[in-house]
């Protein structure tokens, strides 16, 4: 049997697993083992497993991963939120679906400390939520805004699943940053035109607000001032070179403990209760990490990403054509899978097809993330539209689906401007770092 | 030993971990905070700041994934829940709790010979001076208290998400 049809074979063997409820670390730590022990023996692949664990859990590289994660559960424990979506609301008062455009930028600024999707939806929803069903706003526009902005937060850095792509893909943690931020903020703004787009389209959905003097408006900006300054100097630290990525992530996750208590938002039982949230939800991204690296070592070893490329210069697709087939089987795989786990399985297939093809891996990444953000709000289930339903139970799913389906667009525009403009990704980290 | 008692002991050993990795990512927070503080005020880095930075990520990670297993965290495709009947679902869970105490024991044995070597190649950290094994030694302990608390959830009911009651 020919080590690609082994890699074939491995693949199936792993999807077979996950959709018989194996944990994503266990199908892809015993597919890499076996898979590996195959194709070079068996005592390669214990050196292969015994070093694996020790190589990621000692990486210095990776330990912003807990920092980060720190500095986004310590962020949602001291109520930074609450002051963006007020100062949000304010700014934007007198505009038709100025709430959710607030809420969309509340999300956006939140989600860049928190990091996380789902916490910033389940923020945002517990704050946002209410105050538009109070002003008369329509269920579908309402959560379908909250679940597009929650999944800001993995785009906008620090982006905890950048981090692991840097680590998969074997690139610069500093340069995916800085080629996350302006597809964010594009996408923030996109967003945003889809949320104006519908309150005008259907005046129901958001009924007018009363406008407020400028000057009221530039004052309400103070209110979330220790956000600003937690995110000017751990990711502007990160892009002037000041900071490495794990200096930064302690830096930010020392400043939003301090923030907070110096606020009296954080008490002892918070801290505690964030930290612990971190060792948990880092406990069970690392064992992944583990599993994925077995599962690369094997991938490379099958030349399957090789077989791929050839198949598809056999069949004279043309890169775009290719990049199109993997974001479709990105928005399928998002159906099932969770999204970290969506990257650690599928770049160490697709990532040598991408570079074979002549796009660049930072590109890539960023395309990567903005797929897996469709995959956390596209129906039947995205995880943001049950995480949103979960908080404002009433609401039915079917409102909450047919609230999301317009917001779809902006990432999909997004994807087809960055094909057109590789620039909106790649100008940035060009710029700070050649 | 009964049940109880063996679940309640495991319960303990999963909160004494989680308090190792707790402490670790402490000071590999507070750690690189005084590092650059030193660093820009007064030129005077900390010296081994790195490596105790990946000393700590050792007690961090390896502590810390026994809250995972115990509270089965982690990341699974439920796909099949809504679909299955509520005895298969089970015999899954039950077959994953299996799968995951088999992983551990698979990376805990490969896991001793390049602990053995390290010991025996007398390897140190280059700025803290820390032997490499000692390293070796607390993955190795804490992935194995990882198994055990593996083991405990294997003890615990099979409850699917469909089980659990909505937040």
């Amino acid at each position: 049997m020919s080590a690609s049809s082994i890699g074939a074979i491995g693949v199936i063997a792993l999807f077979a697993m996950l959709f018989l409820r194996v944990p994503v670390w266990i199908a892809l730590t015993l597919v890499g083992f076996v898979g590996n022990a195959i194709m070079s023996g068996l005592a390669p692949t214990f050196a292969l497993a015994g070093t694996v664990p020790f190589d990621v859990g000692s990486a210095y590289t990776l330990s912003v991963v807990p920092l980060f994660v720190l500095m986004g559960e310590v962020a949602s424990e001291t109520g930074l939120s609450s002051d963006l979506f007020k100062a949000a609301k304010v700014m934007l008062a007198g505009v038709r679906g100025g709430l959710a455009v607030g809420a969309l930028a509340a999300s956006a600024c939140f989600g860049a400390v928190c990091g996380s999707s789902v916490a910033t939806a389940a923020t945002m929803t517990r704050i946002a939520l209410p105050e538009m069903r109070k002003a008369g706003y329509d269920a579908g526009l309402a959560s379908g805004s909250l679940a597009a902005g929650g999944s800001l937060g993995i785009l906008i850095p620090p982006s905890i699943i950048l981090v692991i792509y840097a680590a998969i893909a074997e690139q610069s943690v500093p340069r995916l940053f800085a080629a996350g931020l302006v597809p964010g903020l594009a996408l923030t703004g996109l967003y945003m035109m889809v949320a104006v787009a519908v309150a005008n389209w259907r005046k129901s959905y958001a009924p007018a607000s009363d406008g407020l003097p400028w000057r009221v408006r530039l004052a309400a900006i103070k209110g979330p001032w220790q956000f600003l300054a937690l995110f000017v100097i751990t990711i502007g630290g990160i892009y002037a070179g000041v900071f490495s990525p794990t200096e930064a992530a302690s830096i930010g996750a020392f400043g939003a403990i301090v923030i907070g208590f110096a606020g009296r938002r954080l008490s002892i039982s918070h801290l505690l209760r964030s930290i612990e949230n971190t060792v948990a939800i880092c406990g069970v991204l690392f064992v992944i990490v583990f599993g994925a690296n077995l599962f690369s070592f094997f991938m490379v070893q099958t030349q399957l990403p090789s077989l791929l490329a050839q198949g598809a210069h056999a069949l004279n697709l043309s890169g775009p054509a290719v990049m199109a087939l993997i974001i479709v089987a990105y928005i399928v795989f998002g159906c099932f899978l969770e999204g970290i786990g969506m990257v650690l399985i599928t770049v160490p297939v697709f990532l040598p097809l991408v570079k074979q093809f002549g796009y660049d891996p930072v590109w890539f990444g960023v395309i990567v993330v903005i797929v897996v953000e469709v995959g956390l709000i596209h129906p039947p289930v995205g995880l943001n539209l049950f995480v949103i339903q979960a908080h404002a139970p009433d609401i039915k799913i079917t409102s909450i689906y047919r609230g999301i389906v317009p917001f779809l667009l902006a990432p999909l525009v997004l994807i087809v401007l960055m094909f057109l403009f590789p620039q909106i990704a790649l100008w940035l980290p060009r710029a700070l770092y050649g | 030993m009964n049940r109880d008692l063996a679940l309640g002991l495991l319960e303990r050993l999963r909160v004494a971990q989680l308090r190792l990795a707790a402490v670790a990512l402490i000071v590999m927070m507070c750690v690189t905070v005084v590092d650059v503080f030193l660093r820009y005020v007064f030129n005077s880095p900390i010296r081994a700041s790195y490596d105790l930075v990946e000393a700590m990520m050792v007690l961090f990670v390896f502590n810390g994934m026994s809250t995972a297993f115990l509270q089965r965290r982690n990341i699974v495709i439920d796909l099949v829940d809504s679909i299955a009947a509520r005895g298969a679902v089970q015999f899954l869970i039950r077959l994953s709790d299996l799968l995951t105490i088999f992983a551990l024991g698979l990376f805990i044995y490969a896991m001793f010979t390049p602990a053995l070597q390290s010991y025996g190649y007398g390897e140190r950290k280059l700025e803290l001076g820390l032997p490499i094994w000692i390293l070796w030694a607390v993955a190795l302990i804490g992935i194995a208290g990882a198994a055990l608390c593996a083991l405990a959830a294997f003890l615990l009911p099979a409850i699917s998400r469909r089980d659990e009651p909505l937040e």
